[in-house]
């Protein structure tokens, strides 16, 4: 076999190993070890201590010794170590922990359940009021956490129950909450971007420059989709009723405003705005965002040593997952471009004479398909990075594309089999609830996603405005 | 057998918990260096290397720990479809496979890294305080022990599952979400997602009590 061969036949293997369900981080790693070390091999070079020792006629111990330093004297070790510690000191994904830590915290600051409340009442006159409400918190949750777990469930415990109350339809409440939740790993400061943004070398400021407005461009799609439906089909999401959502006189309602939609709203501009006017690095500015995580928490007296430490624990497994997966996939696909591998994938897809617009189809079509079993991080760190060396050649910018991708991933947490979004909620549902009507109140946030897509396609000034103001 | 899975899954978790408390000493850090240099314009020059070390350790240390919670990412949509009995013949072959090469690697290659590092005592070039890194270096072969000896134990999960036909899970540090998974059965859906979690109950008053019980 010739090692673009090797390379692809590692490229199969792994997808194999992926689909027996073993931890990808360290299937990476033993892969990347062990074709590596075939890459590498260099028998002459690594056993030359040993032949001089035998020619010189050294006793058998310190033969064999030598045979040994001579087994491990393999370039991959170094490659691997090498890798490792630039994982470790990588300056964009420090911010990553950080951002987790302040999710977590938000996300046990019994803050929820007041922004739901609030807008609730305040969006009482709008048709599917319950739904819009439930939509915007999601929306300004979701975006101060990025964990989009704690947002389905949080909001499944919370507005689910009360939207099912109402006599609201069950696929459109749970649609509502799974799509709502997967708000946050789009919208800045969210942490898939700073995935991409390690793998694909974008800046990362500039990523969150651009993916603000179609962030928030998808975002004002499923506003104007829940409220056209309730209008068309009111028995969909009826009006409550007095008993549900009391009227409040206004000033009462400003109080509510300004102690539950404000202040997250602040800490959130306040963590971006620090990023995008270049006052603070991402990693500084996720810091002061934790910090203001736990000042909020102090503040609404839900700060206790239990919540604290679980907020650390869980912080400390995620971010092991994801930065595993780098210390993996580095190692993986550097062996894999010193076989050949990524040059032959180039000279393959090149060879197909695709249009730019084709390429871009292709890409974002192979990405949506692989969302279906697998989930963002798996995608973002291991197959994305195989088209990013063709996009110079089709003349797309990362970073359009990189939001394109952060668009698209939106999907994998609602297509089936691994919709981790409606598991979530199936999870904490009443026992009435079916997965199908999950899946099925899902569905038309697929389509608004392609929507958002062909948009973003069609005005690219969406994702560039922004970055090109700031710099 | 019991007996050493629950220990080795406590020396992960005790180490990956040491370590996760880094957390809160990056947050302080970090944002101590945001108000020193806009309130007194006196920057730190430890800022960078601080942050690298402190995530660094955080997540090399919490791998085996995050690893005894079944918490590493998988593509398991076929996968969670077996029988336990079948997961666990499976995924004992593939930890010989998959797992001791790279993690072994790990501790081997880092050593002479780690090595070659404290010999002369190597500090970060970022800045010329000359903050110290040889123990970062350090760090990798640390955690790649950890997680032999998490390995060994996970391989000795499967055992015992392929024997009981149960998977022996460890304990869990979030008791509030335990007893909360236990009454749904959810715990499959939440330890397979690519991230942690777990469910924190909504505060249903004034948002003045604590509510941790439901």
């Amino acid at each position: 076999m010739t090692d673009p061969q090797v390379a692809l036949f590692m490229l199969g293997i792994f997808i194999i190993v992926i689909f027996l369900g073993f931890p990808i981080a360290f299937t990476l790693m033993a892969m990347g070890i062990s074709f590596g070390y075939y890459a590498y091999f260099d028998s002459h070079r690594m056993w030359r201590a040993y032949e001089r020792a035998v020619e010189n006629g050294a006793d058998s111990w310190t033969q064999f010794e030598l045979w040994v330093d001579g087994f491990f004297n393999n370039n991959i070790f170094d490659l691997f170590v090498n890798q490792t510690y630039s994982v470790m000191t990588n300056e964009v994904l420090t911010a990553v922990p950080l951002f987790l830590f302040m999710g977590y915290i938000v996300e046990r600051a019994n803050i929820v359940s007041r922004l739901f409340g609030t807008l609730n009442v305040a969006a009482r006159r709008v048709p599917g009021s319950m739904a819009v409400a439930a939509l915007i918190t999601c929306t300004l949750f979701a975006t101060a956490t990025g964990i989009v777990g704690a947002v389905v469930t949080l909001m499944g415990l919370l507005a689910y129950p009360a939207m099912l109350n109402a006599r609201y339809n069950v696929s459109f409440a749970s649609g509502i909450i799974c799509a709502g939740g997967c708000l946050g790993i789009l919208i800045p400061p969210s942490i898939m971007l700073i995935v991409y943004a390690a793998s694909s070398g974008v800046s990362i400021v500039q990523l969150y420059a651009g993916a603000l407005l179609p962030g928030l461009l998808l975002s004002g799609l499923y506003l104007v989709y829940v409220v056209s439906r309730s209008i068309l089909q009111p028995q969909l999401a009826p009006r409550p009723t007095e008993d549900e959502v009391p009227s409040v006189p206004v000033g009462e309602l400003a109080v509510m405003l300004l102690t539950s939609f404000f202040p997250l709203a602040f800490l959130i501009l306040a963590v971006l705005g620090a990023i995008l006017f270049g006052l603070a690095t991402p990693t500084e500015a996720a810091s002061i965002g934790a910090l203001g995580g736990l000042v909020l928490a102090v503040a609404y007296r839900a700060l206790t040593w239990q919540r604290l430490r679980e907020s650390v624990y869980l912080t400390v497994r995620t971010s092991a997952m994801v930065c595993w997966l780098f210390v993996g996939s580095w190692t993986f696909s550097s062996v894999f471009s010193y076989l050949g591998g990524e040059q032959v994938i180039y000279d393959f897809i090149t060879g197909l004479d695709l249009t730019p617009l084709q390429f871009l189809l292709l890409a974002q079509l192979i990405i949506f398909l692989l969302g279906w079993p697998l989930e963002w991080s798996e995608i973002i760190i291991i197959f994305v990075p195989i088209f990013l060396p063709l996009l110079p050649y089709y003349e797309i910018d990362p970073l359009f594309f990189g939001i394109l991708v952060a668009l698209n991933l939106q999907t994998s947490f609602l297509t089936p089999p691994m919709a981790m979004a409606a598991y979530y909620l199936k999870g904490i549902a009443p026992p009435y609830v079916q997965l199908v009507d999950i899946f099925k109140g899902c569905s038309p946030y697929l389509v608004m996603v392609f929507i958002s897509m062909a948009v973003l396609y069609n005005f690219p000034q969406i994702a560039f405005w922004l970055p090109r103001m700031i710099y | 057998m019991i007996r050493f899975i629950t220990f080795a899954d406590s020396v992960s978790a005790w180490f990956g918990k040491a370590f996760a408390w880094l957390i809160l000493v990056m947050t302080f850090a970090m944002s101590y260096e945001v108000i020193v240099r806009y309130l007194f314009n006196a920057p730190t020059a430890w800022s960078l290397d601080v942050s690298f070390i402190m995530y660094g350790a955080l997540f090399m240390m919490g791998g085996a720990y995050t690893l005894s919670r079944g918490g590493h990412v998988r593509g398991d949509f076929i996968y969670r479809l077996w029988q336990p009995r079948t997961q666990a013949k499976v995924e004992l072959v593939l930890y010989f496979i998959f797992f001791f090469p790279g993690v072994l690697a790990l501790v081997f290659a880092g050593w002479k890294y780690a090595v070659r590092s404290w010999g002369y005592l190597e500090v970060s070039v970022n800045s010329p305080v000359g903050v110290p890194v040889f123990q970062l270096k350090a760090i990798i072969v640390a955690a790649g022990l950890l997680l032999t000896l998490q390995g060994i134990a996970q391989v000795l999960r499967c055992i015992h599952c392929m024997r009981t036909g149960e998977w022996l899970l460890a304990a869990d540090d979030i008791e509030e979400t335990e007893v909360l998974l236990m009454e749904q059965g959810a715990h499959d859906i939440l330890a397979h997602g690519s991230e942690a979690i777990d469910i924190v109950r909504p505060s249903t008053g004034d948002g003045s009590q604590d509510s941790k019980r439901p």
